[in-house]
């Protein structure tokens, strides 16, 4: 440990003046923006917005969307998880290279074979239609369906990831001894798995929660500007109508959500540390 | 057993659903018909010539390259030095700094994409391409230190002081003593930072202009503007480079050991 202070300074000063100069000021003039009318401070933009019908669909759907995906994620990370861990060490490697492995291809990618699925003339209608089932091609981009189903094949490895290292920090034989007495499946999960890795979930359910808010590729290919969420809305609000009030009011509630849940997942790990 | 059963269900129906589409983009990009489909219309590599073809793909793979590897150096060059202050020495206001600097991961890349278009790009005339380089960097910064940050915590520092105390310079101590021992951990950096700033969309999303476009943004152009299958072959050739790139890096660095 070296102790003369300026030294140090002198080393961190370049990138903290970069990130603060070129990055936090404009993004903190830009969410200043939606608190200003005519000059002068006010909350009226942000009444304005929520005053309108489509917004407030927007604002929820975003939420329900972020929710569901949440929900879904950590019911099937858990059975995943849960199998991967219980794997001879080898193919427990394996499997988690696996999981990993859609993490690394572009999310533009990803989201574009469900295009190739999901499309009118794209495998699911295809088999539909051969099979006699459906008359005619069914609809299902741009539809909350297809956004919900592109959402969860993005971030469920998230989940699964964090669920399979809470699920080996817990102790070898709770759940062997939880059976041993007399506990059914459900009453493990409930009563020995859940609270033991409850951080885990925590932190999976984070990261999927706010990777599915401030999520833009998935939702404006699969969801179009029939679906629209938060982050299409707000691109939509530039481009289209030029309306930067919004814009900003836009990114304020992104920037609110994506904030608080980072500082849940920061007080966990502290929490975590201590003990 | 009927755990067992249960297990090996699980895995088979989760991996479908993960890696099922990539499967079927791969076969689409293959396809000899004129319009995306699948099971493909016969084989044929047409669709992966003519990705080559697209003169604009070429342009925007070429940026989003020069973004990837220059914003990623940038982001070293920035960040290795505040790594090094945060575990070697007594930084005055560290959690502030390491706060700065990591910030931009937590904000949303398309409010970073707006926030540079409206006060840097359009009052002070920046063009748009030094935005985008500048974006990427700020994105890669927190990445870059937090890799950095752990490969140090793992060298111990002894040795550095010792090199110290006999009379070494600490220029000298870091680039002869600590950056070898650093190295693997700087090129995991490396290409965590290359594979996040090559896939990057929300964040470009804003800043583009005549002849300007990344990869990614120009994929999702060309797909609205046709249903050709080149759009499949190019998303099935990126997916192996990136997973061709973090295989390599495995294998060689133990890649996970840093992330």
């Amino acid at each position: 440990m070296f102790q003369n202070r300026m030294e140090a300074l002198a080393l961190a000063l370049p990138a903290a003046l970069f990130a603060a100069f070129v990055f936090l000021v404009p993004v903190f003039i830009l969410l200043s923006e939606g608190f200003r009318a005519e000059g002068a401070w006010t909350l009226a933009p942000y009444v304005d917005f929520f005053d309108s019908e489509l917004n407030r669909t927007v604002f929820w759907r975003t939420l329900k969307l972020g929710a569901i995906v949440t929900a879904v994620s950590a019911v099937i990370g858990y059975a995943t998880a849960w199998s991967i861990v219980t794997l001879p060490p080898t193919a427990r490697g394996r499997m988690i290279g696996l999981v990993v492995m859609p993490l690394m291809i572009s999310p533009v990618a990803r989201t574009y074979a469900w295009i190739v699925i999901l499309g009118r003339t794209g495998f699911v209608n295809q088999t539909l239609v051969g099979l006699g089932i459906a008359d005619s091609p069914i609809r299902f981009l741009f539809t909350e369906t297809a956004v919900f189903i592109g959402l969860l094949q993005l971030f469920l490895p998230l989940m699964i990831l964090s669920l399979i290292s809470a699920l080996e920090n817990m102790p070898k034989d709770a759940v062997p001894a939880a059976r041993v007495l007399g506990a059914n499946w459900l009453q493990v999960f409930f009563k020995v798995i859940l609270p033991l890795t409850k951080e885990g979930l925590v932190i999976g359910g984070t990261l999927v929660f706010t990777g599915s808010l401030t999520a833009y590729i998935t939702p404006a290919i699969l969801g179009g500007s029939k679906v629209l969420m938060l982050e299409t809305l707000l691109y939509q609000r530039v481009t289209v109508a030029n309306d930067f009030a919004s814009a900003s009011i836009i990114a304020m509630i992104l920037m609110v959500m994506s904030f608080s849940a980072n500082l849940l997942l920061k007080r966990l790990a502290t929490a975590r540390n201590k003990r | 057993m009927s755990s067992r059963l249960f297990s090996y269900a699980t895995l088979s129906v989760v991996l479908l659903f993960l890696l099922g589409p990539f499967v079927i983009i791969v076969a689409a990009a293959l396809s000899a018909g004129e319009t995306l489909a699948f099971p493909p219309q016969g084989l044929s590599l047409k669709w992966v010539i003519k990705v080559f073809e697209v003169e604009s793909f070429r342009a925007s793979f070429a940026l989003s390259m020069f973004l990837a590897i220059f914003g990623t150096l940038a982001a070293l060059v920035l960040g290795v030095p505040v790594a090094y202050a945060a575990s070697r020495y007594k930084l005055p206001f560290g959690e502030t700094i390491r706060t700065i600097v990591s910030a931009p991961i937590i904000v949303p890349g398309i409010i970073v994409g707006l926030a540079l278009l409206r006060y840097l790009v359009l009052p002070l005339d920046v063009s748009v391409g030094l935005a985008l380089f500048i974006a990427h960097t700020a994105l890669i910064l927190p990445y870059a230190v937090r890799v950095v940050s752990a490969s140090l915590d793992n060298l111990r520092s002894d040795i550095e002081e010792a090199a110290v105390l006999l009379g070494s310079s600490r220029i000298a101590t870091f680039f002869r003593i600590v950056l070898p021992n650093i190295q693997n951990g700087i090129l995991a950096a490396f290409i965590l930072g290359f594979v996040t700033s090559f896939n990057q969309v929300p964040v470009s999303l804003f800043l583009s202009g005549p002849g300007v476009r990344t990869l990614p943004i120009d994929m999702i152009w060309y797909m609205e503007i046709t249903y050709d299958p080149s759009v499949a072959a190019l998303a099935a050739l990126l997916a192996f480079l990136s997973i061709s790139i973090v295989f390599l890096a495995e294998r060689f660095l133990g890649f996970s050991r840093y992330v």
